[in-house]
């Protein structure tokens, strides 16, 4: 009897393993940092999205930095737990992909055509060693230049400022006219940000050795020794209340009048479309100023990262997760709530987009065919963390700091660096 | 007393086992032993832990290989680092002073027969209930020159008014120390509260039959006589400092720029963040040291004391 | 419990009028005092009952111009945090499922421990009661790892299982400073005495310690219950989807990243969230005080 039960236990366990297989449910926990407002939003689209596709929806969400939900990965990674799906971008992409721990996407990539329609800026991204580990959600551009038209009508200027110099003078009129030039709220990530539009619009070339390659010395060279003065120049234009106002905040001052211009990336887009304001009425965008005169593009993407799993309906819910973010329909849905593009190229974005979001893509392609698209390093998209971290504590110092100069911005940051090599 | 005639009482009968006897002599270490491995591991443990950390090559995940005392020279290399540290005795101590101070001063004045007293105590106890992030939000908007306290002020005339030191590298810090006491200084109240109702009314007596002014009865007789709950109220100060972390980060995010940072925000943020893990374990074994800076010579202090007391008989 | 200077009021002595001067001192600074306290409460509780837009025109600070109670239903059921629209009932009831046993567990262990240390010392025992307290001191973000891999190897990662296990270990460093230091001013004699009756360990503590006992394990249920309901980094870490405690949704205040603020609504988050604690300290706020009162600190 003992032995029939055996065999009738193995019959069972065998036919269970064989149906787990066969009738895998695809189901997902992604980890990501988009846990309020309008993001949160957005990903919930993803949620539909994947639940409509058959899979089996669950998401974890840590608000506040970066940091925290990369505290949860580690976590879970340490604990031998690894989320089957996180949200990780630019570098960590391929630090992590280093540990081995990432999940091989080339069999869905080539039947979907990945490599045709991404962007190859960004290709270079998500195959940190030739395979595809990461599936893109979007497209951010960075050196947006925002402006209320109000203030410019009342202040005289009739066209955006196409190089700093331009910039700068409109900025002594603005000032002349009484209104504050330029909006910002600062944080490491702000101060960062229109750095990155600074330094990419007076040098793309020192832009790409110093934030992109991480060049000490070009951390230290007289280029960037001018960014940093151009900057001081500006923060000569920013009202005293900056340290601590939210971006949020800091756009309201564009929207409501009482300055004239605005550096932030395109989720502005989203905060304006739903405080109902329109472009070219209301406000203007262009890209930020630049001193080589052609079309320039900062990007930034997000993306996701699968790690590997022992549960077979994880590992259904993978391909069925990346499927499903590199869909037009997704594409087109994320976007249009998001303020970005498309990480795919060959989505229509005549309805439903923002007139800058059109633009956005257009100068993309324009960017592309000029050889002047560049990742961004304010939204950790070239330098390693600990590089990233340390410039940005220097940037930010600087901005705060009135009494320090270009030169020792400049030093502290290339210091900075190369105490982290 | 031996445990053979607590047990004959207790059994009331037949004679046990001797292992039965000896496990039950044992009793209280045996029901002590889980949290003293627990407590252990937790403290000694993940201490010697994070130290070998420190002393590896460890970047996005814990990795083994020894690469000695890099990264403790690196981290003070590290500007934001030398800010940091200095800002945890700058800010450490004047939380604890600040606390202590106003804790024992409200406890003082509750202390003088005032009427409603649970509804004072009340109100200086429940910041202690809120979360630290909570509390770091809304100063924040309190704080903020454009839309606070500043603001506020301003519309009601006052139209110099400046209030704006969290935007100021060089007092963005007071605000952490208001915030702070703000939150702990309640616990220290409730804590002398206590102590100042139990000390012995007979010495105040014998102090007021000798004509002693009610300035010197506190200085003389009442403080001293409360001199364990300073200990206490230090203590839970202290470790409060030592963790301030969302606190900081709900306030100021660390700034202006980096002002405000503090140690345990960049232990995070190179542990995190930057996939620094051996950079963030360097940092958090500093922390400790500074801790260790601070107990060491109270327990060399504390253990002369009783040292003295028995001596004296 | 009578004031300290309740058998001697110094003032008397003064003269009433010098007496009646100096309380109305004492008085003023007690309401200087109260405002400090009260600001951040008074201007959370207004701003959960006014407009977005006009919390965007006129600041934090202000009196509601309209009347509004929108917020509060929003909060709860609406707000858009944790990547869904769903409000924050969720986590608090989460937070709910977390807090109560390890209240309880800690508490219960803490009282135990203390009795031990306190009555029933042996060699090593004051050593092992200051390594324990080290305990109070140890940094989150230091035990953030270790206790990722010890959960992992017991198999309780993102459970609340786990994040009970983590704070009760963390909270006996506390709990076991209370009880300890509460009970060695329980008089030993009481203690001789029920051994010579023939009592054993348990029933010392259930016929002796335990009914003395309440002061002490209302301070340490405050203590342990606001501590771990408002607890956020291990919280965050140590949860997932669905199981997150109510801080992971408060986080969202700090506003990290490029989401706009719904200050209205953030508000009355932050009051729903604080609630608990706030009853347990509203209803708990005597005991607290009668509990330190009988020497729970040394």
């Amino acid at each position: 009897m003992r032995k029939y039960a055996y065999l009738a236990a193995g019959a069972v366990a065998l036919s269970l393993a064989f149906g787990a297989a066969a009738n895998a449910q695809p189901k997902t926990n992604l980890l990501h940092q988009w846990d309020n407002g309008s993001d949160a939003a957005a990903i919930a689209k993803l949620g539909e999205m994947y639940t409509a596709a058959g899979g089996e929806w669950h998401q974890t969400s840590i608000a506040g930095h970066t940091a925290n939900t990369l505290a949860k990965l580690r976590a879970d990674v340490v604990a031998g737990n690894a989320p089957p799906a996180v949200q990780l971008k630019g570098p960590e992409i391929a630090e992590w992909n280093d540990t081995g721990m990432t999940a091989n996407l080339d069999e869905l990539a080539t039947a979907e055509g990945w490599d045709k329609v991404v962007a190859p800026e960004l290709i270079a991204v998500m195959k940190p060693k030739g395979s595809w580990v990461a599936a893109p959600m979007n497209i951010h551009r960075v050196n947006w230049l925002w402006a209320s038209k109000a203030v410019l009508d009342k202040s005289g200027i009739t066209a955006l400022p196409k190089t700093w110099e331009e910039f700068n003078a409109d900025c002594e009129k603005i000032a002349a006219a009484g209104f504050i030039c330029i909006a910002h709220g600062s944080a490491d990530w702000t101060d960062a940000t229109t750095f990155d539009s600074i330094v990419y619009g007076m040098d793309i070339d020192l832009y790409r050795k110093a934030f992109v390659e991480g060049d000490v010395d070009a951390l230290r060279s007289d280029g960037m020794i001018k960014a940093f003065d151009q900057y001081r120049k500006m923060i000569g234009w920013m009202d005293p209340g900056i340290p601590g106002r939210a971006w949020d905040a800091a756009l309201a001052m564009m929207t409501s009048g009482k300055a004239a211009f605005f550096f932030m990336g395109d989720w502005t887009i989203g905060t304006l479309n739903a405080g109902g304001f329109k472009e070219g009425t209301d406000y203007l965008c262009d890209q930020a100023p630049v001193d080589w005169g052609k079309p320039g593009y900062i990007l930034n993407a997000d993306s996701v990262v699968f790690f590997t799993q022992k549960d077979p309906d994880y590992i259904e819910g993978q391909a069925l997760l990346a499927k499903t973010i590199m869909s037009p329909e997704f594409q087109t849905v994320f976007n249009q709530a998001k303020g970005s593009i498309p990480a795919r190229m060959d989505v229509d974005l005549s309805t439903g987009f923002n007139a800058c979001q059109v633009k956005s893509q257009k100068d993309l392609q324009a960017s592309i065919e000029a050889g002047t698209l560049v990742r961004s390093m304010a939204h950790n998209m070239t330098v390693l963390q600990k590089y990233r971290g340390a410039m940005m504590e220097v940037i930010t110092e600087f901005v705060n700091t009135p009494d320090m100069s270009g030169e020792d911005a400049a030093n502290a940051m290339a210091d900075a660096v190369e105490a982290q090599m | 007393m031996s445990s053979t005639s607590i047990l004959a009482g207790s059994a009331g009968g037949a004679p046990r086992s001797r292992w039965l006897w000896r496990i039950t002599e044992y009793v209280p270490q045996i029901m002590l032993a889980p949290s003293v491995l627990f407590s252990f591991v937790y403290v000694f443990g993940f201490t010697a832990w994070t130290f070998y950390i420190s002393l590896s090559n460890s970047s996005l995940l814990p990795t083994y290989d020894f690469v000695g005392f890099e990264h403790y020279a690196s981290l003070w290399e590290n500007r934001r680092w030398v800010v940091a540290y200095t800002n945890l005795f700058l800010f450490g101590s004047l939380y604890v002073i600040g606390g202590v101070a106003i804790g024992l001063l409200l406890a003082i004045l509750i202390d003088q027969r005032v009427k409603g007293e649970s509804i004072w105590r009340t109100i200086y106890l429940y910041p202690l209930a809120v979360s630290f992030v909570v509390t770091g939000t809304v100063w924040n908007w309190l704080f903020s020159p454009t839309s606070g306290i500043q603001a506020f002020v301003r519309t009601l005339g006052w139209t110099d008014f400046r209030f704006d030191w969290i935007t100021d590298r060089n007092f963005a810090i007071y605000t952490v120390v208001i915030t702070g006491i703000w939150q702990a200084s309640g616990f220290a109240m409730a804590l002398f509260l206590a102590g100042l109702r139990s000390v012995d009314h007979d010495l105040i007596k014998a102090a007021q039959i000798d004509g002693a002014g009610m300035r010197r009865i506190y200085w003389r007789i009442v403080l001293p006589a409360i001199r364990p709950i300073f200990i206490a109220v230090i203590v839970i100060l202290l470790q409060y400092a030592i963790k301030t972390f969302d606190l900081v980060v709900a306030l100021t995010v660390g700034g202006p720029g980096i002002a405000t940072t503090m140690p345990a925000i960049v232990v995070y943020d190179f542990m995190f963040q930057r996939g620094q893990i051996a950079e963030g374990a360097a940092a958090a074994i500093m922390i400790l040291i500074a801790l260790f800076g601070v107990l060491v010579p109270y327990g060399f202090w504390a253990w002369w004391r009783t040292r003295r007391e028995a001596a004296r008989g | 419990m009578a004031s300290a200077v309740a058998a001697y009021d110094p003032l008397a002595t003064s003269g009433a009028r010098r007496r009646a001067g100096a309380m109305v001192f004492v008085y003023a600074l007690l309401v200087v005092f109260a405002g400090y306290y009260l600001l951040p409460l008074a201007v959370i509780v207004l701003n959960t009952f006014r407009d977005l837009p006009e919390i965007q025109r006129t600041g934090l600070i202000g009196l509601p111009s309209s009347f509004s109670l929108s917020a509060w239903p929003e909060a709860w059921a609406h707000y858009c945090v944790g990547g869904t629209c769903a409000g924050i009932s969720r986590n608090f009831w989460n937070s709910v499922e977390l807090v109560i046993p390890a209240t309880i567990i800690s508490t219960a262990i803490g009282a135990l421990n203390g009795y031990i240390l306190s009555k029933w010392r042996f060699r090593g025992s004051e050593f092992i009661f200051g390594a324990m307290t080290l305990g109070v001191f140890v940094p989150g973000q230091m035990s953030l790892l270790p206790w990722a891999f010890i959960l992992g190897k017991l198999g309780l990662t993102n459970t609340i299982a786990g994040l009970v296990l983590v704070h009760c270990v963390q909270g006996i460093s506390f709990t076991t400073l209370f009880c300890r230091n509460y009970y060695v001013n329980i008089p030993d004699d009481l203690i001789k005495a029920a051994r010579i009756d023939g009592a054993g360990f348990w029933r010392i503590f259930r016929k002796i310690i335990l009914p003395l006992s309440p002061p002490i394990l209302i301070v340490t249920v405050i203590w342990q219950f606001t501590g771990i309901w408002n607890e956020f980094l291990f919280a965050v870490v140590f949860s997932s989807g669905e199981g997150q405690p109510i801080t992971a949704a408060l986080i969202a205040l700090t506003g990290g990243g490029t989401s706009v603020h719904q200050y209205n609504v953030e508000a009355a988050a932050v009051l729903i969230a604080a609630l608990p604690p706030l009853l347990v300290y509203f209803f708990g706020g005597r005991y607290f005080i009668r509990g330190l009162t009988q020497g729970a600190i040394k």
